[in-house]
């Protein structure tokens, strides 16, 4: 019970920075100091055994049942399994197909994957298994380490692969589409040479190194900001009891803590927002490289939605 | 507002404690992990990302994206079926409507033409009736007229051999046939121009 409360305490005392409790926390390491076992790789882990589980549980509720179930067959009967399915139209219907026309059965298992992938791993990021685990157990409180826990989507190696990946599907996919010298040539905009050569390279980097940092970036620091900012507010009732009179630490408490309640919720929003933002972004950069005249209008309207949500 | 934090507030933040962590000494945990800190995190979330893609484009996607195939494609079919059989139901509407209006049409005109019928019927019927009553008239006064002339030539002939046995027996003789049949002849002529 002593230790129980000695962590709690520790959770608002902020002894070693609130952050602490938002970065990623070792479980096993190397001799030379190689982690080989994180929070983040077991939740990463947890995340994949979601996906897997929950993806065949879902396909077979969503999937047309026999002919002797009559009118009911097309009826998906459990809600949550609704709820998958209403996602997974709306992506498919009203997010990528108005961009990627034909190729859009093509790439939606990629892209649901992304987002689905990128969704959970947000939520799992908001239950606090980490502090679950120090609350358990004193010795991995003691130590610093954790199972499971933290946020895989706020590591920088994880967004940087889950980029990596998005990247190389988008650039793939342009030369499938266009041909290595469409690929290049696409990217001149039609300019006259010099021109034309000064966007290639322009347009070269922002494609294969520019467009994915951005993704991870964008990913990785919107979750990290927003979980930094709860243990923050934590962090103040930490401060506010130790050094200041009890009136004052009160009110601190009360407004801190009503603070960090309002931004759970804002945390719960941007969970599902960032899986979004870098799912459409990835679609967005599939459907930049395409061929102009084909969907001339379509086109101007995916980059300015690319534009908009760039800054989202 | 909730955007303009994520966009602005959250990332400043999130570099403020980048900033912190990089000035604490020894192995601190930070926003950046050190690849000693973050290579196998990266190669997992490769292999885990993989895997996964792997098992739901296999096994899930496909099942999903078919369901949704089916179901869009069967709502498709029942709204045209819909659409036929609520064409279908409003041509047989208008048929049964112009059959029924013909209907209506035929039952007037039919109607009219019996009434027409019914009407010359009973103006024939009336006409016969008053023909052969006046007929029956006409026979009935010729009969009464035979019937009176009978009479009265009987009461004539009567009358005449009355008279001539009284006149034979004033006359004190007797009148034979003839004379009487004469006699009787006379006195119908008489008696007619008398009448006439």
């Amino acid at each position: 019970m002593n230790h129980l409360f000695a962590h709690l305490s520790s959770l608002v005392l902020a002894a070693g920075g609130p952050d602490q409790h938002v970065y990623n926390h070792p479980f096993a390491k190397t001799a030379d100091g190689l982690w080989i076992w994180s929070g983040n790789m077991g939740n990463l882990v947890l995340s994949g055994v979601i996906m897997v589980l929950g993806g065949l549980w879902v396909a077979s509720k969503v999937k047309t049942g026999p002919e002797s179930q009559g009118h009911d067959r097309w009826i998906t009967t459990n809600r949550f399994a609704h709820m998958i399915e209403v996602i997974a139209v709306y992506l498919r219907e009203e997010v990528v197909r108005p961009m990627l026309h034909d190729r859009t059965n093509k790439f939606m298992p990629f892209l649901w994957t992304i987002f689905f992938f990128i969704l959970v791993n947000n939520i799992l990021g908001l239950i606090p298994f980490l502090d679950l685990q120090h609350v358990v157990s004193e010795d991995m409180h003691h130590k610093g380490l954790a199972f499971l826990g933290g946020t895989a989507t706020q590591n920088i190696w994880v967004t940087g692969v889950l980029a990596l990946i998005a990247g190389l599907v988008f650039n793939l996919a342009a030369i499938a589409r266009l041909g290595i010298g469409g690929y290049f040539k696409h990217m001149t905009g039609g300019a006259v040479f010099p021109v034309s050569l000064l966007l290639l390279v322009i347009e070269f980097v922002g494609q294969v190194i520019i467009k994915p940092v951005a993704l991870a970036i964008r990913l990785f620091a919107n979750m990290t900001a927003g979980h930094i900012l709860l243990a923050v507010l934590m962090g103040f009732i930490g401060t506010a009891l130790t050094q200041l009179g009890p009136i004052l630490a009160g009110t601190v408490t009360v407004v801190s803590f009503a603070g960090a309640v309002a931004i759970m919720f804002l945390e719960l929003f941007v969970a599902v927002l960032q899986a979004f933002v870098f799912m459409f972004l990835t679609t967005v950069f599939i459907s930049l490289m395409d061929h102009h005249d084909e969907h001339g209008h379509e086109h101007g309207h995916d980059h300015a939605h690319g534009h908009e949500h760039a800054h989202a | 507002m909730s955007r303009r934090i994520s966009t602005f507030v959250l990332p400043t933040l999130a570099l403020a404690f980048l900033a912190q962590t990089a000035m604490a000494a020894g192995e601190e945990l930070g926003a950046l992990p050190s690849p000693k800190q973050g290579l196998i995190t990266g190669i997992t979330a490769l292999v885990v990302f993989a895997v996964v893609f792997a098992i739901l484009a296999v096994k899930v996607w496909p099942v999903i994206g078919k369901a949704l195939d089916e179901r869009a494609g069967k709502i498709r079919e029942e709204i045209a079926a819909a659409e036929a059989a609520r064409k279908q139901a409003k041509d047989a509407l208008e048929m049964y409507e112009k059959s029924l209006a013909e209907a209506r049409a035929e039952a007037q005109k039919m109607l009219e033409k019996t009434r027409a019928q019914q009407q010359a019927l009973a103006d024939e019927l009336r006409s016969k009736a008053d023909a052969e009553l006046a007929q029956m008239r006409e026979r009935a006064r010729r009969d009464i007229e035979a019937a009176k002339k009978a009479a009265l030539q009987e009461i004539y002939s009567q009358t005449a051999a009355a008279a001539t046995s009284i006149a034979g027996k004033i006359l004190r003789r007797e009148v034979n046939p003839a004379d009487q049949k004469r006699l009787v002849e006379e006195s119908m002529g008489e008696l007619m121009a008398m009448k006439n």
